[in-house]
């Protein structure tokens, strides 16, 4: 092994951080002025065939300038961090302010507050280079190898340095680590999947996950067409959160106040089934949570869906002042939970199936239509049969075509929380879930 | 252009890497600066300058890729990111089964410039807002238009290029779009329409020659037409479909299935393969034989027309499906020796500095047949006329694909009539460029293109341009888009 294996070069510190932004305002003539950053260290090996098809390593850095003069704002950013390169983006940030039109909408900055304390960034992320990633995507492609069958995948891993400040005062750093694997595996004409991010590599269980792609590959072969129609679905976490992303995106409260969500009207309501509860748990050691947002404000525990009832909405500054909401509540962590009694694994659910189709995964859903969250989407990389508790077939995949505000309405059975994430979605907490009569709409070739 | 220093910096790089003994490299020096105006409801909500320098350094040692990337212009960085990337490659050959063989290419030293009669970057900041907002007001001058947005977009990317193979190339490129949107309210529904200027690589006469206020006014008018019109019902229609929403057909249908990457499996783990594989080439009938789909990277002012990719290969035009028999790929110097080419056909590209160069979809475009679109649609009895883009999905070996729209017209007896809401139509690839009987002549020819078509991992975005003209197509399947259907 030839492969550097040292860490990244010196990201930007948080001594570092406000020297730069103190650079930055002593020199600026703006009533208001907010400075970001961002300081991304990054690295990638794909492999595909069952080798490495691209080996890539990226430190980029950016420092962007928000300026207001009363009411007239405008942003300027760089990649170059020398004090010529940041005076250069305060100017650009104040010549775009002070030729701007008056925005009804602007904010001062937030007053500055103590932002709470998290484990954002792991030691042996930050540690790990290009060998660390080698070796986990030889990991992968020895197992299938092994069963001569084709990995495609890729293991990431990255740092980063995030800032706030702010001439409020306001001040907010934070490293934060992402580790990330995923694997598709082809046999043949069929393929299973499987992936997993976290903000420690050392947990991204690349064996654990190998092996249940290369069970579903295996599985996959053969499969047969059933028409389209409405089935019995058991939703493992990925496809959960692949529809539970897409609710999440529609909580827009701006969008809600103006009537143009498919929530209007129904703060207060139940809209899902009411044993589910969706909340934020940004502490949560398995999730993605971090210490602030991008415009500067606290990452709290939140509730957002209770019982079924929706309780929060996504604020920005404005649409929550003039809605007289406080604490803007934040989403990057999110936690379904469904009360009663749960099955243990996915098998259980399995197992208590008389007929269904189990899904790995959806891909390329995308709205259909707004106004009742209507969703389209593929299954992908594993989709099955069960017929009196067990797998009997694969099946060719099917479009479906379903509003997760009726999909979650009616439950069958569900697991505890487990980890999901997939090419589309951020990373969650969801149950698998049996649902009955989802609709399929049409079936695929494969 | 680039500065003396660019040059110094890629020498450097370039030394390095032939020091190594690596049988060959490249650096990707870039400049970009990107200015974004966006209004929403009749207030400018952000307006952004954007600068991205950086330099990217790509090897090829002993058959096996690395790459290294890096934001600091320095005679520091450039050494360590050059010897970074060297060190990947040499990890990458360690495991490596099959030697990456690179198709040649001449030697090319050039300068390529985007022709531009106004400069975007140097037109007045006010004069830019009043537009955004003079649009809005016309948006929202339709009583029942409850939002209303409008945006301005402009890129210039200073790139310098320079191979161990001799090839120096310096570009200096623009693009732009700008497009406006109203949302109306009827009854507790919210329908949206939306006008475009196509992302093309012009000045800002591109915007300066799209009527704002006109398309603002009509687009208004639509939205309201639209949330009032009665929902479609599900059946068999024929659909006749305008060049912008072909735009979107053809590159989810055809543009991502002729990559040759896919093909491959490279892209197996995240945007998936394609039906279009390698024993199919010159013998799988894709189309009706209306159907010429051509791919074209020589066509002045197209995204994808940027004289040479990123591989240093000379931009061409070639066929893609010729009488609807699928004949060529999208390639790059990696990929197009393995089906035998001799040459790849210059689709290789990063979307800046920090990015390795994938294989992209090039500027495919539907030829013209010989009908105008009132032929089309005189022949039609009971049809959907589709405009614009709307929801789109597709599997991912790009077989089942489901399409939305922007405005939909009921066609009767060969008129289009009315407006229809809830239009969604579904199909298989080749069934459905099979059932196409008719295309408009070259006079309706419009082109339409795309910054933000999502490939590879890390994620990148690539950029082409899909020109067609309106296009017939017999008995799809067409579902309401809402709950009941």
């Amino acid at each position: 092994m030839t492969v550097l294996s040292g860490t990244w070069p010196k990201m930007t510190g948080s001594d570092e951080f406000r020297f730069l932004s103190e650079l930055v305002l002593t020199r600026s003539s703006a009533d208001h002025t907010i400075i970001s950053l961002r300081d991304h260290h990054a690295g990638t090996t794909r492999f595909a065939n069952n080798q490495v098809i691209q080996n890539v390593d990226v430190r980029r850095g950016s420092l962007a300038v928000t300026v207001a003069f009363g009411g007239r704002h405008g942003t300027a950013s760089t990649t170059d961090f020398t004090a010529g390169a940041i005076q250069d983006t305060l100017a650009r940030a104040e010549q775009i302010a002070r030729i701007s039109p008056v925005d009804p909408e602007y904010l001062p900055p937030p007053d500055p507050c103590t932002f709470p304390v998290r484990e954002t960034a792991s030691p042996e992320t930050m540690a790990a280079g290009p060998a660390k990633r080698l070796e986990y995507a030889n990991e992968a492609i020895g197992h299938c190898r092994m069963e001569n069958i084709m990995a495609a995948g890729v293991v990431s891993s990255s740092a980063t340095a995030v800032g706030i400040a702010a001439d409020t005062g306001l001040f907010g750093y934070e490293r934060r680590t992402d580790a990330r694997f995923s694997l598709t595996v082809q046999a043949g004409d069929a393929t299973g999947w499987s992936a997993a991010a976290h903000r420690s590599i050392d947990h991204l269980k690349v064996q654990e996950r190998t092996l249940v792609a290369i069970a579903k590959s295996k599985r996959g072969r053969d499969a047969y067409e059933l028409p389209a129609g409405r089935y019995s679905v058991i939703l493992e976490p990925a496809a959960v959160a692949g529809l539970w992303a897409w609710l999440i995106r529609s909580l827009d409260a701006k969008s809600y106040m103006k009537k143009t969500s498919p929530f209007a009207d129904k703060l207060g309501q139940a809209i899902v089934d009411k044993r589910l509860t969706l909340r934020n748990a940004p502490d949560h050691a398995d999730l993605l949570g971090e210490a602030f947002t991008h415009e500067g404000l606290p990452s709290t525990d939140s509730v957002w869906i209770d019982q079924g009832i929706l309780k929060q909405l996504a604020y920005d500054r404005f649409t929550a002042k003039a809605g007289g909401v406080n604490t803007i509540p934040t989403l990057e962590a999110p936690v379904l939970s469904i009360e009663g009694a749960s099955a243990h694994s996915i098998q259980d659910l399995i197992k208590s199936t008389e007929r269904g189709i189990l899904v790995t995964n959806f891909w390329y859903i995308r709205p259909v239509n707004s106004r009742d969250l209507m969703l389209t989407g593929m299954t992908r990389d594993g989709t099955f049969l069960v017929e009196k508790g067990e797998i009997v077939s694969a099946v060719k995949n099917f479009r479906f075509h379903e509003s997760p505000l009726l999909a979650f309405q009616r439950l069958s059975a569900w697991t505890t929380p487990m980890e999901a994430v997939n090419s589309e979605t951020a990373k969650m907490l969801v149950p698998a879930m049996a649902l009955p009569q989802f609709h399929f709409s049409s079936v695929t070739r494969f | 252009m680039s500065t003396p220093a660019w040059d110094e910096f890629a020498e450097l790089a370039l030394k390095r890497i032939a020091k190594s003994g690596a049988e060959y490299g490249d650096i990707r020096i870039q400049d970009s600066s990107t200015e974004q105006i966006e209004g929403e409801d009749r207030r400018i909500a952000s307006v952004r300058d954007v600068k991205d320098i950086g330099f990217g350094v790509r090897v090829l040692y002993h058959g096996a890729w690395g790459f290294a990337a890096s934001s600091i212009l320095s005679l520091e960085e450039v050494p360590r990111v050059a010897d970074l990337a060297v060190e990947i490659a040499k990890g990458s050959a360690s495991v490596a089964l099959e030697k990456v063989r690179l198709a040649s290419e001449p030697v090319h030293r050039d300068r390529v410039v985007t022709p531009c009669r106004i400069d975007p970057f140097s037109v007045p900041l006010e004069k830019k807002t009043d537009l955004v907002l003079n649009t809005m007001d016309v948006l929202q001058r339709q009583s029942g238009v409850a939002r209303s947005s409008a945006s301005l977009w402009a890129r210039r990317d200073k790139t310098l290029f320079v191979s161990s193979e001799g090839s120096r190339l310096e570009f200096d490129l623009l693009a732009g779009q700008g497009e406006c949107t109203a949302t109306a309210l009827y009854e507790g529904r919210f329908a949206s329409r939306s006008f475009s200027t196509p992302y093309l690589r012009k000045g800002y006469e591109l915007i300066e020659e799209a009527d704002f206020s006109r398309e603002a006014s009509r687009v208004a008018d639509q939205a309201l037409e639209k949330v009032k019109a009665p929902a479609v019902d599900a059946g068999q229609y024929d659909l006749v479909l305008d060049p912008e929403h072909l735009s979107l057909t053809i590159h989810e249908s055809c543009g991502h299935p002729s990559e040759l990457d896919r093909a491959l499996g490279y892209e197996a783990n995240y945007a998936g393969t394609s039906f279009l594989t390698t024993e199919t080439r010159g013998n799988f009938r894709y189309g009706s034989r209306q159907v010429n789909l051509i791919a074209d990277n020589t066509e002045a002012e197209t995204l994808a027309a940027t004289g040479y990719d990123d591989d240093g290969v000379a931009c061409q035009r070639w066929d893609i499906v010729r009488h609807g028999i699928f004949v060529g790929y999208c390639t790059s110097r990696e990929t197009a020796p393995k089906i035998g080419e001799s040459r790849s056909c210059g689709s290789n590209r990063a979307d800046g500095w920090g990015n390795i160069p994938i294989v992209r979809i090039a500027n495919i475009g539907l030829e013209p047949g010989e009908a105008t679109r009132d032929q089309l649609i005189a022949d039609v009895k009971r049809g959907i006329y589709i405009e614009g883009h709307g929801s789109y999905s597709i599997d991912q070996r790009r077989y089942n694909f489901q399409f939305g729209g922007d405005a939909f017209w009921l066609i009767e007896n060969g008129r289009r009539t009315h407006m229809l809401r809830d239009v969604i139509y579904h199909g298989i690839t080749p069934e459905f460029w099979s059932s196409c009987d008719g295309v408009a002549d070259r006079s309706f020819r419009r082109r339409y293109g795309f910054i933000t078509c999502g490939k590879g991992q890390p994620g990148q975005s690539g950029w082409m341009t899909h020109a067609a003209a309106p296009a017939r197509f017999r008995r799809i399947q067409v579902i309401r888009g809402e709950g009941d259907s």
